[in-house]
């Protein structure tokens, strides 16, 4: 039989170098989940459409519900617990607890995920930007506007520089 | 476990590889955008899935005399910014730029897209309009053919088992203008239009029916919108009734039109 039903991947996560063998069928969100108890990804339309699941891979926003666990080898992989460092929140963060930005947070990490990549190559985008940009990321709460307010504080806060 | 059904991993080295390898039930893969999908869903069957993403040369974009080459393995990201494409398509830069959500632009790659051939593909109905072609190979040789000539029906292409499309060529057109207006309020657009004129007019209808439309005409006067509009086909579903999607042809081709008007 050729190919392969498992592989050996050294993904670095959260800045954690890692080695894993893992199944070929076994999807990003899965492993993080599942072997990493990184619960912070959440899933929910598994069809890449509403963002809740929304991983960066060597900085690129990724739907880690449809994305092979296998191709995170040798790859920077970030979700929401890689964000703060220790008890303080990153700048993200804060700006959605002080502006209200979620209800049941259900869709939370993927907005910030999301939004972070914005924010990493556009330091000082437009509410148009943000709005085009999260256009793929559903919150089924319709909190909407304070999530724009939220991102359009954060990148000022991190335009700033560290308090 | 799992959401995705059991298969086996490929990974070859080089397109002779690949091909040596492509069946009907061993399948390429690269972004798995659509595949992944259509296997959770469990319409697709692969027992392999052959990774094309360690091969060499198939990454690339490159510019010639006459047209721009976009590889096989390149996202719609990589080529909405590739100065390349900037330059010389800033207008299908554009469209790639709006793809689906940063997310499938990031993973999804424009072969992987049309070999799809879902009947609402900005891409399709683009690369229809500027003249695209498809490069393909196979044990056999290779063979090139327009993107319209590639697409035969919705998630149908002419594309046999064990073929392999390594790339897409546009031509590039210095006097062409060039223009790609959609109406989407959910993940997929309701309605694509692109509008292609130099020499001729290239007009491609798109997402409202099985597969992209095209009209070809002298000049953009000659283009008949109430006959346009009257001749598409389209298929009513969520995004509109028949009345309500040919109403929209009609609002997206007079916009189009006016936009190359005004084009400096």
């Amino acid at each position: 039989m050729i190919g392969v039903d498992t592989v050996e991947i050294a993904p670095v996560i959260n800045d954690r170098e890692m080695l894993l063998s893992v199944p070929v069928r076994m999807t990003l969100a899965e492993m993080l989940r599942d072997r990493l108890d990184l619960f912070g990804v959440k899933l929910s339309c598994e069809m890449q459409v509403c963002g809740v699941c929304t991983v960066l891979v060597d900085g690129q926003p990724v739907s880690s519900c449809t994305f092979l666990a296998a191709d995170s080898d040798g790859r920077r992989v970030s979700t929401i617990e890689g964000l703060a460092e220790g008890e303080q929140l990153h700048p993200l963060q804060q700006a959605f607890v002080d502006h209200f930005a979620l209800q049941c947070g259900f869709c939370t990490p993927g907005f910030i995920m999301m939004a972070k990549h914005l924010l990493d190559r556009t330091p000082d985008p437009g509410r148009d930007e943000i709005v085009e940009h999260l256009d793929g990321n559903l919150c089924r709460c319709t909190g909407y506007a304070p999530i724009v307010e939220a991102v359009l504080d954060a990148a000022e806060r991190l335009r700033a520089g560290p308090s | 476990m799992g959401v995705l059904p059991p298969f086996r991993l490929l990974r070859p080295r080089s397109v002779a590889e690949a091909l040596g390898w492509l069946n009907y039930d061993r399948m390429a893969y690269a972004g798995g955008t659509e595949l992944l999908l259509a296997m959770r869903e469990g319409l697709l069957r692969p027992t392999h899935l052959v990774d094309l993403k360690a091969i060499e040369g198939l990454g690339a974009v490159e510019e010639s005399a006459d047209r721009v080459s976009i590889g096989a393995l390149v996202t719609h990201t990589q080529a909405a910014d590739h100065p390349i494409v900037r330059g010389r398509l800033p207008g299908l830069a554009g469209v790639l730029h709006r793809v689906g959500n940063p997310r499938v632009r990031a993973t999804g790659t424009l072969v992987g897209n049309l070999c799809f051939a879902e009947p609402r593909s900005d891409v399709a109905a683009a690369l229809i309009a500027l003249g695209g072609e498809v490069e393909i190979a196979s044990r056999e040789g290779c063979r090139r053919m327009t993107v319209g000539e590639f697409v035969i029906g919705p998630y149908t292409t002419v594309l046999a088992p064990g073929e392999l499309v390594t790339g897409i060529h546009i031509p590039i057109r210095p006097d062409v203008r060039f223009v790609y207006l959609k109406h989407q309020t959910a993940e997929r657009p309701a309605l694509g239009v692109a509008l292609a004129v130099n020499s001729h007019v290239s007009l491609v209808v798109g997402a409202v029916g099985l597969i992209p439309q095209a009209f070809e005409v002298g000049s953009l006067s000659d283009l008949d919108i109430t006959e346009v509009t009257a001749q598409v086909e389209v298929i009513p579903d969520l995004t509109g009734s028949e009345e309500y999607k040919r109403h929209l042809v009609g609002v997206y081709l007079r916009r189009a039109i006016g936009r190359l008007e005004a084009w400096q």
